[in-house]
């Protein structure tokens, strides 16, 4: 009885213990955690890249035995529809051309820069409910570091956190955590957009300046304030504008221009 | 030597459990919400081999999550830790014979790992706390994993015993008084 009750307090303090150091090791920066996270993530990243590889080609399979009919017809338009888009782009070339000209003579060059970018895949999202992490398949081999942001087709995606050798943690701005800093394109009133656990395919733009006038549909950018994501990014369209009682606490759901539940591949901005 | 191979065994397990959450359990989801699969593991963990198990295990699972998902290293690893632990706290003073305390305990360590990370993680990094949004979340959650043990319920007890008999062969009159 008397060992029992010993081993019983021995137990508590080994648990106090860890409890203490992972207090302490929550605190460390994750940086200096990196030959860890290295370790779990070679063992983890390259089993769940074989199930994503998996995945796309039993994807990519079912689709080549679809109706072969619609492919044909489909074909024959899509030449038609890339015959059209040539001569379009030849015009806008030549339009491109003339708006750098122009742009140079407005002194905006610096504002529209061309970002240097490296492609990646998403091998792994978060499992949790409530928080969205991804797993790209780059790393510090290829060039990325901390805080460099992370862009898709349509729109922003989010910032890397972490990186390994081999791949890179992306928190996306629809994480509940995450903050952008952000611009309304009409009337340039800056907001702060969050994410929210409500809905995932919804930003919250808070902060709205009292006077400010919100429209429907207005496009919302990256402020370039906070020093983590560039200026005149994409996040979305204002969705709804929702006012209290009180006009300080108004605020703005935003469509994210990027639909994030089948987010693949991703961009990520080199360039300082 | 037996005891180290069930070690050995119980890691692999994990990542088989880790493995079929990611790729197979987060696209069969009710309304959005994935089940926890993790959470019931280390949970068994503690209910069925010792407290030195659960703990430690719960830890070193906990760390791997943090390390490979989470935006501050540790508070998984915490959480994981309590659940371990409550594993072998309900294990002193409940049956496991029973479906009903099985999937008593399966909510509860779900209801209290998912608060619990929720809380440390906004206290870390500092984000406002939906309470509201959150619930429903959890809720949906919970009802998944308790879906899954009552399905999972056979094939956890046997394999659960199967430990169990190797940890605990002193105290097996304990269980029944």
């Amino acid at each position: 009885m008397n060992r029992n009750r010993q081993t019983e307090i021995l137990g508590g303090i080994v648990t106090i213990i860890i409890l203490v150091l992972l207090i302490f090791l929550s605190n460390v920066e994750t940086n200096k955690l990196s030959f860890f996270e290295s370790a779990v993530s070679s063992v983890v990243n390259p089993v769940q890249k074989v199930f994503v590889d998996l995945k796309n080609k039993i994807q990519g399979n079912s689709v080549y035995f679809e109706n072969i009919d619609t492919v044909i017809a489909e074909n024959e338009e899509l030449k038609k529809r890339n015959s059209e888009l040539e001569t379009l782009v030849r015009e806008l070339e030549l339009i491109k051309a003339e708006n750098t000209q122009l742009q140079q003579y407005m002194h905006l060059s610096d504002k529209y820069t061309n970002y240097n970018t490296v492609p990646a895949y998403v091998i792994n999202k978060d499992v949790s409910n409530y928080s969205s992490t991804l797993v790209l398949n780059v790393g510090s081999d290829d060039g990325i570091k901390e805080k460099m942001t992370v862009i898709a087709d349509k729109g922003l995606v989010g910032h890397v956190i972490s990186v390994t050798a081999k791949t890179c943690k992306v928190q996306v701005i629809i994480d509940s955590a995450s903050t952008v800093s952000s611009t309304i394109s009409t009337t340039q009133e800056s907001v702060i957009c969050k994410g929210t656990l409500e809905n995932d395919q919804i930003l919250r733009a808070s902060y709205i300046p009292t006077g400010a006038e919100l429209i429907q549909g207005d496009n919302v950018y990256t402020s370039g304030v906070g020093g983590i994501y560039p200026k005149g990014i994409i996040i979305g369209t204002i969705k709804e504008i929702i006012t209290t009682s009180n006009i300080t606490d108004r605020y703005a759901t935003v469509e994210p221009a990027v639909d994030f539940s089948k987010l693949d591949t991703v961009l990520i901005i080199v360039d300082e | 030597m037996r005891k180290t191979a069930i070690a050995i065994c119980l890691i692999l397990i994990f990542f088989v459990v880790f493995f079929l959450q990611v790729n197979i359990f987060s696209s069969f989801t009710i309304a959005g919400i994935s089940p926890n699969l993790i959470v019931i593991y280390v949970l068994c963990i503690g209910l069925f081999a010792n407290q030195f198990f659960g703990i430690s295990l719960g830890v070193l699972f906990g760390l791997i999550l943090d390390f490979v998902y989470g935006k501050v290293i540790g508070t998984s690893a915490v959480m994981l830790c309590v659940i371990g632990y409550l594993g072998s706290y309900f294990d002193k003073n409940f049956s496991k014979e029973n479906k009903l305390t099985i999937i008593m305990m399966v909510a509860g360590a779900t209801i209290i790992y998912e608060f619990g990370l929720y809380f440390l993680n906004s206290l870390i990094l500092e984000f406002d706390r939906e309470y509201f949004a959150f619930l429903k979340i959890v809720l949906l959650e919970t009802l998944y994993n308790i879906l899954l043990s009552i399905i999972f319920y056979p094939l956890i007890q046997k394999t659960g015993y199967l430990v169990d008999r190797t940890y605990k062969k002193n105290n097996i009159l304990t269980r029944y008084f």
